[in-house]
C-alpha cells in the first residue's frame, strides 16, 4: 500500500498482569483496506483489537491513528476519533431495544440529523433489523445479533472499523451473509480491521493479510499470497 | 371478561385487608384504594377504546374490588369485633360496606373514563387523578378521623430515598446496599447547620441544598474506590460504607486532631455522639413556623419534594447521562466501546443518588428534630432496597407503588394485624394462645414471610410492568424466535 496507513501499531507488547500477550505487534491498514488478523485461540487477536480501542493499554509500543498517537488515550475518547468495535462475542444490550441498541452506537455524535440518516443507512445494509427495531436486542437470533453489533459500530461514523469474529456461532448461510455485508461496508469506504478465525473467508474479502501466532506476527501478505501460502493452508485452512 | 374480574379481586384484596384489619370509617378510602387498583390492573390488560368502554369496565372490576372490601367490613364488624368485645351496631357496619362498595365503584368508573380518553390525554388524567388524590389526603383523613398523617410523612421521606436508590440501582445497575449512609450525611449535615449544636442556624430552604451537595460529595468519594468493582463485590464495599457512616457518628464527639504537636481540636464534639444532635431547627416559610403537632405543612412539603425530584428524575433519566446509564447497566465493555466514560457514569450515578438521599435526610431531620446514629442503620437500606424490587426496578411507577406498599404494611398494616390478632387471643379460652404476644413477636415475621411470597408470586412486582414482565418471562419468546431464524436460515 502506497497511501499513508490510517492505522499503525508499532512494536506493540500488552499484558494480562503478568501474562505477555503481546509480543512486539507490528501493523499498518491503509486507508479504504480490509485487513484481517488470523490466527488460533489464543494467538492475541482480541488482545490487539482491544489494545487499538484502548480497551487494554500497551506497556510498549505505539499505537497510531492517522499518524498520531492513540496508545495512552482513554477508549471513550478514542471512539470519538472515529474507532469503533463490533466486539467479540457481539456483547449488544439485551434489554434495549434495537433502535436503542444502534443510538447507543451514536453516543459521541450529538448532529440528530445527520445520526437519523445513518440509521437509515443500516437498516438499508440489514433489512433484517429494521423489522426488528422494537423488539429487545436480547431476543434477537446469533445472526441477527450480530448484525446488530456491525451496525452499532456503523453508527459512530467509523474512519475504522474494527470487528471481533463477526462470524463466531453463526451458521454457513449467516457468515456468508455477514461477510457479503463486510464487504458492502468496505465499498462504501469504509477502513476495517477483521479479526477472524474462519481464515477462508477473512482472506476471501480482505485485501492483505497478517497471521498472529502467540503474541507475535509470523506471517503478513496480500491476502491472496497467503491463501496460497503452504503454511497458512496446513495450519488455518485445513489444506493438506 | 375475565381479566375485569381478575383485576377487581386483586384490588378488592387491599380493600378487604385493609377494612378488615383496620376497621371503622377507612372503609370508605378502602374502597377507593381497591376500585382505583382493580380499574388500573384492568385497563392494563385490554386496551379501552372509549370513555364509555373505560367506565363500563372500570365500574365492573370496581364494583368487584368493592365487594370484597364491603365483604371485609362485615367480616371485621360482625365477627371479629365481638370477638374481641367491641359492640358495633349493625346498621352502621352496614353503612360502611355499602359506602366501601359505593368508593370502589366511583373510583373505578373515575379511574376507567380517564383510561377511556386518547392518549396523550389517558396519561395525563391518570396522574392528575392520582396527583388530586395525594392532595386531597390530608383532608380525607380528617374527615374520616383515620389519623394517619404522623405515618404517612415517614412513609413519604422513605419513598423520596426510594426514588433516589432507583437511580443507582435500576438505572445504573449498581448494587448498593449501603444507601442509608447518604440518608445520615443529609440529616447530620442539617444538624450541624441549623441546630444549637454550633450555635449555627441556616435557613432550611438553604440547608437543604447543602444536605444534598454535601451527600452528593460523599456518593462521589464512596464511588471512586468502588470503580473497578461490580455486582457481588460492589454490594459488599457499598455494605461497609453503610456500617462506618452510623459508627463514624456515634464515635465522633470526642475529636483529638493532633499533627506533629501541634494540636489541631482538642476534645471536639462533631456529631453528638450516640446522644445525636437535638433540637434541629425547623423550616419556617413567609412568617409561618412549622411546628410538629401540625402535620399537613410537612406533608405538603414532603410532597412537593418528591414531584420535584420525579420531574429531575425523569429528565435524567431520557437525558444523554440516562441513556450512559442504561447502557453501562447492560454491559460495561460494550457501553465503553461506544465511547461513554465509564469513570465519570458510574461516579454521577452514585452523586445523583446520593442527593435525593440527602434531601430526604434534610427533611427529616428538621421533621423529627432530633438525629441519633441509629436511626440511620443496615435496616434502612435494606428495606429501602426491597421497596426499590418489590415494586420494579428502574420504574418510578412501580418503585412509589412498592414503597407504599411496603412502608403501609410496615408502620400501619402490620401493627394493627398484630392488635387484632393479640385481641382475638386474649378473648380465646385457650390459656397456650394468651401467652403469645403476638404484636412484637410475630410483626418481622408477618413482614418477612410477605415478601416472600411476594417475590414467588409475582416476581415482576404487585402491579405488571409489561417491560420487567417480559424480562421475566423472557425464555420462551426467545427461543421460539431463535427457531423461526434457524428455519428461515434453512429454506433460505
Amino acid at each position: 500500500m502506497t497511501n499513508a496507513p490510517v492505522l499503525e501499531l508499532k512494536n506493540v507488547h500488552t499484558y494480562y498482569g503478568n501474562i505477555h500477550a503481546l509480543k512486539g505487534v507490528s501493523l499498518t491498514v491503509g486507508k479504504g483496506e480490509v485487513v484481517t488478523l488470523i490466527g488460533s485461540n489464543g494467538a492475541g487477536k482480541s488482545t490487539t483489537l482491544r489494545t487499538i480501542s484502548g480497551l487494554l493499554k500497551p506497556r510498549q509500543g505505539e499505537v497510531l491513528l492517522e499518524g498520531e498517537r492513540i496508545d495512552q488515550v482513554p477508549a471513550h475518547k478514542i471512539v470519538e476519533r472515529g474507532v469503533l468495535q463490533s466486539p467479540e462475542g457481539r456483547r449488544i444490550f439485551p434489554r434495549l431495544t434495537v433502535k436503542d441498541n444502534l443510538l447507543m452506537g451514536a453516543f459521541t455524535r450529538s448532529d440528530k440529523a445527520e445520526i437519523e440518516q445513518d440509521l437509515e443507512r443500516v437498516y438499508g445494509l440489514f433489512p433484517r433489523l429494521k423489522e426488528r427495531v422494537a423488539q429487545r436486542g436480547g431476543t434477537l437470533s446469533g445472526g441477527e445479533q450480530q448484525m446488530l453489533a456491525i451496525g452499532r459500530a456503523m453508527m459512530g461514523r467509523p474512519r475504522v472499523l474494527l470487528l471481533d469474529e463477526p462470524s463466531m456461532g453463526l451458521a454457513p448461510v449467516l457468515v456468508e451473509q455477514i461477510f457479503n455485508i463486510i464487504r458492502e461496508i468496505n465499498s462504501q469506504g469504509i477502513t476495517i480491521l477483521l479479526v477472524e478465525q474462519n481464515a477462508l473467508m477473512a482472506l476471501g474479502v480482505a485485501n492483505r493479510g497478517y497471521v498472529l501466532q502467540t503474541g507475535q506476527i509470523v506471517l503478513s501478505d496480500d491476502a491472496k499470497a497467503l491463501a496460497a501460502n503452504e503454511m497458512v493452508q496446513k495450519a488455518y485452512l485445513g489444506i493438506e | 371478561m375475565n381479566s375485569r374480574i381478575r383485576a377487581g379481586l386483586i384490588g378488592g384484596i387491599f380493600g378487604l385487608l385493609i377494612s378488615l384489619v383496620s376497621g371503622g370509617q377507612i372503609a370508605y378510602l378502602a374502597g377507593i384504594i381497591a376500585g382505583a387498583i382493580a380499574s388500573q390492573l384492568a385497563a392494563q390488560e385490554e386496551d379501552v377504546a372509549s370513555v364509555r368502554a373505560g367506565i363500563q369496565l372500570g365500574l365492573r372490576a370496581g364494583l368487584v374490588a368493592g365487594a370484597l372490601t364491603a365483604l371485609g367490613v362485615f367480616i371485621r364488624g360482625f365477627l371479629i369485633n365481638p370477638l374481641v368485645n367491641v359492640s358495633a351496631d349493625a346498621s352502621v357496619v352496614f353503612m360502611l360496606g355499602l359506602g366501601g362498595l359505593v368508593m370502589a365503584g366511583v373510583a373505578g368508573v373515575v379511574f376507567g373514563a380517564i383510561r377511556g380518553l386518547p392518549s396523550p390525554q389517558n396519561r395525563f388524567g391518570t396522574l392528575l387523578a392520582f396527583g388530586l388524590l395525594a392532595v386531597a389526603y390530608p383532608f380525607l383523613d380528617s374527615l374520616l378521623n383515620l389519623r394517619f398523617m404522623n405515618e404517612v410523612i415517614p412513609v413519604l421521606i422513605f419513598i423520596l430515598m426510594a426514588l433516589g436508590l432507583n437511580i443507582v440501582v435500576g438505572y445504573a445497575g449498581l448494587l448498593d446496599l449501603g444507601y442509608a449512609a447518604f440518608f445520615a450525611i443529609g440529616a447530620y449535615t442539617t444538624g450541624m447547620l441549623a441546630s444549637p449544636h454550633f450555635g449555627i442556624s441556616m435557613p432550611f430552604w438553604i440547608v437543604i441544598w447543602i444536605a444534598a451537595a454535601v451527600a452528593a460529595l460523599f456518593g462521589i468519594l464512596l464511588g471512586a474506590p468502588t470503580l473497578p468493582l461490580r455486582g457481588d463485590y460492589l454490594a459488599i464495599v457499598t455494605l461497609g460504607f453503610g456500617e462506618i457512616v452510623p459508627i463514624a457518628a456515634n464515635n465522633l464527639d470526642n475529636v483529638t486532631i493532633s499533627i506533629l504537636g501541634v494540636t489541631l481540636l482538642e476534645n471536639f464534639d462533631l456529631t453528638g455522639g450516640p446522644r445525636g444532635i437535638n433540637p434541629i431547627n425547623r423550616p419556617s416559610l413567609f412568617g409561618y413556623a412549622f411546628e410538629p403537632s401540625q402535620p399537613i405543612p410537612w406533608y405538603f412539603l414532603i410532597l412537593g419534594l418528591i414531584v420535584f425530584s420525579i420531574f429531575f428524575i425523569l429528565r435524567l433519566r431520557n437525558s444523554r447521562l440516562g441513556r450512559a446509564w442504561s447502557a453501562m447497566r447492560e454491559d460495561e465493555l460494550a457501553a465503553s466501546a461506544m465511547g461513554i466514560n465509564l469513570v465519570r457514569t458510574k461516579l454521577l450515578a452514585f452523586a445523583m443518588g446520593a442527593t435525593f438521599s440527602g434531601f430526604a435526610g434534610a427533611f427529616y431531620g428538621s421533621f423529627i428534630s432530633a438525629i441519633t446514629p441509629a436511626s440511620f442503620g443496615f435496616d434502612v437500606s435494606v428495606i429501602l432496597l426491597c421497596m426499590v424490587i418489590l415494586g420494579g426496578l428502574g420504574n418510578i411507577t412501580g418503585v412509589i407503588l412498592g414503597g407504599l406498599i411496603i412502608q403501609f404494611a410496615d408502620r400501619l398494616f402490620l401493627p394493627q394485624l398484630g392488635d387484632v390478632v393479640q385481641g382475638l387471643l386474649q378473648n380465646s379460652n385457650i390459656e397456650v394462645l394468651k401467652e403469645i404476644n403476638f404484636k412484637t413477636d410475630f410483626r418481622t415475621m408477618l413482614f418477612g414471610l410477605t415478601l416472600v411470597i411476594m417475590m414467588l408470586v409475582r416476581p415482576e412486582g404487585l402491579v405488571p410492568n409489561e417491560r420487567r414482565r417480559r424480562e421475566l418471562h423472557a425464555d420462551d419468546e426467545a427461543t421460539a424466535h431463535e427457531r423461526q431464524t434457524l428455519y428461515d436460515a434453512e429454506q433460505a
